[in-house]
């Protein structure tokens, strides 16, 4: 530190003769710099308004423009349009959707299956997020965490080949199963939900883990010590205290993964098979071919995240009424 | 706390750490497995597999390409999300709780949709699939995440630090460059770190965006519908070594800097 001092100063005066400004100094006295700053802050709403533009500019155009976007193509009967053809507005694209059973089946699978998996996310990492939050010491704690973010910063596509090679015919499972003369043959998990369910519940389990391991962690130990000493149970205590007490982190959590898994593409063409199509193949069908097909799939699209937003809204303020009406 | 139950949850965390590493590891070993067919039992083993992954010029390439993609997202995702955190920490204005929806939202659009959105808006703007529409779409996906992060670390950032500078004649320009900025640094590279993770991992935007060219998932994609084999789990093994050990060192470097 103070070796630091005294080599600014002995550079300081050797630079002396020609100025005692810094860096900084010299900048602010440019004449250039100077003019823009003194346009740009001579008041406090221009100082704002500097701030604010590009800021605005990029969430209307790029946050909110592919979104509408999106609506107007699902709204016209031709896109990309060839030249020489004209564009006009449709509700096709829309009651397309209704006309045959191959494209609500699986928009309904869809739903269905996601809130499924994420039942069984919440289900699965609850316990083990409790575990973290109330038996482990705190020194320990991120250690215990890191260990299970490390596998999550692997990407979507390696972790669904990793569970492809867990499931298989001669998978690891098959195999210890015979090997433990459970089988003769090996069960057939591939290519079915269950398959799909493992290898999404496997991609999602972070984003429930997290919002549920702060909500527990946030909540105080001495809650609980107090349902004891009042002679609760175990169960009532977990049931009447801890519960009600993270419903904020069930309920992020929830909407999280159940938005994610609505999402998924890659996962279900590798793990699912022709029973398990998902709304997103679907949508990715009509653009794969000739370009006409873009207004339905924009259509799909819009309808699927139309339902997922009205779904976890609709959660989030059902939740919301249950914590209101627990904390009474 | 009953002990029981102590020791029932701990078996449930290393239950669950089981299931989490397990698949990987299994994928790890069965790269070394010599015999196309994937499966168990592995009676001979090999190491060829893993290094044909360093002679095979079309891996190699789409990992350049996935690489470079990340790093330019990730520096375009920095600069707008610091840009949007400092405008949206600490300031009440009128619009605000919409301009920070409108953030947050690409981040909570399912995958498919997103991709699709993306695919239809870059047609609009004239970008024709490939790099510049895979960096572009990446960008903007990553981009809450980076205004979450540096909003969390801005918080915390005493104000009597910017009033001092404002006292001893700094513009807002280069307060923000002197005290903000290295202040940030920690988030900044946090936040850096996991936006290159992000769009290295991505799999649903580079496939729609993409050109001919093809991302490393959407490379081991293209292989994985044409059948597995170990060669693949050799090029998932690197891909997977990689994006650990920078998630991991980035985890301990981001630690230390916030201790000091």
């Amino acid at each position: 530190m103070s070796d630091d001092l005294a080599q600014r100063t002995h550079t300081g005066q050797k630079r002396k003769e020609k100025t005692d400004l810094t860096f900084w100094g010299r900048l602010s006295n440019w004449g250039p710099y100077h003019l823009m700053m003194g346009a740009v802050t001579a008041s406090p709403r221009r100082q704002f308004v500097v701030l604010a533009i590009f800021p605005l500019v990029w969430v209307l155009f790029q946050n909110l423009g592919p979104m509408l976007q999106m609506l107007r193509v699902s709204l016209t009967d031709a896109y990309p349009v060839a030249p020489g053809v004209e564009q006009h507005f449709t509700l096709e694209n829309y009651t397309r959707f209704f006309g045959d059973q191959i494209f609500w089946q699986p928009f309904f699978r869809t739903l269905v299956f996601s809130a499924v998996f994420t039942f069984c996310t919440l289900i699965i990492t609850y316990p083990v997020a409790y575990f973290l939050a109330r038996h482990v010491s705190r020194r320990n704690q991120m250690l215990f965490l890191l260990l299970l973010l490390i596998p999550f910063w692997v990407g979507e596509i390696v972790r669904t080949y990793a569970i492809m090679i867990l499931l298989g015919n001669t998978g690891a499972v098959n195999q210890l199963l015979k090997w433990l003369g459970f089988i003769d043959r090996p069960i057939p998990f591939m290519y079915t939900s269950f398959s799909m369910g493992v290898g999404i519940v496997y991609l999602t389990a972070l984003y429930m883990l997290l919002p549920l391991y702060s909500a527990l962690e946030k909540l105080p130990k001495s809650f609980n010590e107090a349902a004891a000493d009042l002679g609760a149970s175990a169960w009532t205590r977990f049931r009447r205290v801890t519960l009600p007490l993270t419903l904020e982190g069930i309920s992020s959590g929830c909407t999280l993964v159940f938005l994610i898994s609505t999402g998924f593409y890659a996962t279900p063409v590798l793990l699912g098979g022709p029973s398990t199509t998902v709304f997103a193949e679907t949508i990715a069908g009509f653009f794969h071919v000739a370009g006409d097909e873009w207004p339905t799939g924009a259509a799909f699209a819009t309808i699927m995240f139309a339902a997922a937003l009205i779904l976890t809204g609709t959660f989030q303020k059902f939740m919301n009424a249950l914590r209101k009406g627990d904390t009474k | 706390m009953n002990r029981g139950n102590r020791i029932l949850l701990s078996c449930i965390y290393w239950a669950f750490v089981l299931y989490v590493f397990v698949p990987l590891m299994l994928m790890v070993v069965m790269g070394f497995k010599d015999s196309k067919f994937i499966g168990f039992p592995i009676r001979s083993w090999t190491l060829e597999w893993y290094t044909g992954v360093f002679a095979d010029t079309e891996v190699l390439s789409a990992f350049g390409y996935s690489t470079s993609i990340a790093v330019l997202s990730t520096i375009i995702s920095i600069v707008v999300g610091t840009w949007i955190a400092i405008l949206l920490e600490g300031r009440k204005f009128v619009g605000r709780n919409t301009i920070y929806a409108l953030t947050i939202l690409p981040a909570l659009i399912p995958g498919i949709i997103s991709a699709i959105a993306f695919r239809i808006y870059a047609r609009w703007l004239g970008i024709e699939p490939g790099m510049g529409a895979i960096v572009w779409s990446h960008a903007v996906h990553n981009v809450p995440f980076v205004v979450l992060v540096v909003m969390a670390r801005l918080s915390t950032l005493p104000k009597t630090q910017l009033e001092a500078a404002r006292d001893l004649g700094a513009d807002p320009f280069i307060t923000f460059l002197r005290i903000t900025l290295p202040y940030l640094v920690p988030a900044i590279l946090g936040a850096s770190i996991f936006c290159l993770l992000l769009s290295f991992d991505d799999f649903v935007r580079s496939f729609f965006l993409g050109g001919y060219e093809p991302t490393l998932p959407v490379l081991i994609f293209a292989k994985l519908k044409s059948g597995m084999s170990p060669e693949i789990n050799a090029i998932a093994t690197v891909a997977l070594l990689l994006t650990g050990a920078i998630g991991i060192w980035a985890e301990r470097f981001t630690r230390r800097l916030n201790k000091d």
